[in-house]
């Protein structure tokens, strides 16, 4: 009954671009027919693929690295007080410094490369991940623990099976943030400084006005974020946190 | 240690606990008596003084259930029998004999937050005696469920105890509670806590709810303590 709302919902945005481009010229809303003839092409000739295959090796590669650097400090932060003030500063200028800047810099340092892009994108990024991690630790609850030390359960078993099943959550939650991030970070180097990618083509398509094609390539972007948003990120969430909701046990045990 | 000075917590705590026997530890909120718990499971160290239990196998109920919300009942019951290597099987087979001991056959594969306060807290007392504990102990843990759910776990308790033949050492700070459960009852006082009373009841199982015999020794207590805090 949930995708009945879900449909209708994606088919209203779907009729709304339709209306809009009969009220404007194909210049400024081309419509779907335009466009989806403009995507077939550049998939057909593979264009598509070959962009979209470094776009995500960035998008993934950079994600990586957000992730790594965001537990890691958020870790630290969380379990120490000198960590926490120490890092603090680190955290707070990582969430100021507009995405563009680290774009600049990691292009002059790098070169217009990959490696620009992924450490781009993972500077930028990380510090909502550190947050979110941080917060996680912070608000562990600690009875449980205290349970597990009870029946004398080893570190390391505590840290597997009741710290790190707490911190679980935090962590899907921020990566699924992170990941819209990363993606809107590596269109930016890509415009800038890149000779491939879903940014340079957009970019491209700019230079010589084709609406149509900036609309395909906005569309192609749109669909494999959300196919990985359904194929990946909400079966693993739903099969994560089966455990949340659930229909009350009525009847008494005797 | 609170606030930088040395607070003494228990003073003068010196007791024996018979194999098999029941025995309540009874005194007001704060006065130290989970301290003693703790520290007969070695959770924390005696400043002075011996404690000598029978075995070392020691199962703890706390006040809340203290579950894991994300595994199943059964992987619940089963957390503290994971570091012993056994195989699934195995596993499966005694966190269900337990959850049958205390009432929750057919629960197995259910989430703790599909389950009631009390039911709850049935898991843990399964979790505490799957691992065949030497010593069962247990931290006031009816206070946190409304008194009908109490009365029907302390008589299953008390079944249980009969089936088991488990040494339990029961902390509370209800004076009905404490007479109706146990065999022997050990009065503290508030901080630093002292034992100002021990009391044995001779009064058969299975006692009921209303029973004169109790009410008459309940009665006693109340007694004692309004006067110690006179006194």
């Amino acid at each position: 009954m949930t995708t009945l709302p879900k449909v209708l919902s994606i088919l209203s945005l779907f009729v709304a671009w339709i209306v809009l481009s009969l009220m404007f010229p194909p210049s400024i809303v081309p419509g779907p027919v335009a466009v989806f003839k403009a995507m077939a092409e550049d998939i057909a000739d593979g264009n598509a693929f070959y962009h979209l295959y470094k776009t995500l090796l960035r998008v993934g590669l950079g994600l990586v690295l957000t992730m790594v650097l965001g537990v890691a400090i958020g870790t630290i932060m969380g379990l120490s007080r000198k960590g926490e003030v120490f890092l603090d500063s680190w955290v707070m200028v990582g969430l100021t410094v507009p995405a563009i800047v680290n774009t600049i810099i990691c292009l002059l340092w790098f070169g217009l490369n990959d490696r620009a892009a992924i450490v781009a994108i993972g500077s930028a990024a990380f510090p909502a991940v550190s947050i979110s991690i941080w917060q996680g630790i912070k608000g562990m609850d600690m009875q449980l623990v205290g349970m597990g030390q009870a029946f004398h359960l080893s570190r390391s078993a505590i840290i597997r099976k009741i710290i790190f099943p707490q911190l679980l959550p935090h962590i899907l939650a921020s990566m699924r943030y992170a990941l819209g991030i990363c993606w809107k970070i590596c269109t930016t180097v890509e415009l800038i400084g890149m000779s491939s990618g879903v940014g340079y083509q957009l970019n491209y398509w700019f230079g010589v006005f084709s609406m149509t094609k900036v609309f395909a390539w906005t569309l192609l972007f749109l669909l494999v974020m959300f196919a990985i948003e359904y194929l990946l990120f909400k079966p693993v969430e739903s099969r994560l946190t089966r455990w949340r909701t659930g229909v009350p046990a009525l009847q008494w045990a005797r | 240690m609170a606030g930088g000075k040395r607070l003494r917590v228990l003073e003068d705590i010196s007791f024996e606990a018979g194999a098999g026997s029941f025995t309540s530890i009874l005194g007001p909120s704060g006065c130290g008596k989970s301290t003693i718990l703790n520290l007969i499971a070695r959770l924390d160290r005696q400043s002075s003084g011996e404690i000598s239990t029978a075995g070392d196998r020691i199962g703890f109920v706390f006040q809340q259930p203290r579950l894991l919300n994300w595994r199943t009942v059964a992987d619940n019951v089963t957390l503290p029998l994971e570091q012993q290597n056994l195989d699934k099987t195995a596993l499966r087979a005694l966190a269900i004999k337990y959850l049958e001991l205390v009432g929750l056959g057919g629960y197995e594969n259910y989430y703790p937050l599909q389950l009631s306060g009390g039911m709850q807290q049935r898991v843990a007392i399964a979790r505490a005696l799957a691992i065949d504990p030497d010593i069962l102990l247990m931290d006031e843990p009816f206070s946190g469920l409304d008194e009908i759910t109490s009365r029907k776990l302390r008589q299953e308790l008390l079944q249980i105890w009969e089936k088991t033949s488990k040494t339990i050492l029961f902390v509370t700070h209800s004076i009905a509670e404490s007479v109706f459960l146990s065999q022997q009852i050990l009065i503290v006082s508030a901080k630093p806590a002292r034992i100002f009373k021990r009391l044995t009841i001779d009064l058969p199982y299975p006692r009921e709810y209303g029973d004169l015999r109790l009410f008459e020794i309940e009665t006693q207590l109340t007694r004692d303590f309004l006067g110690m805090d006179a006194g």
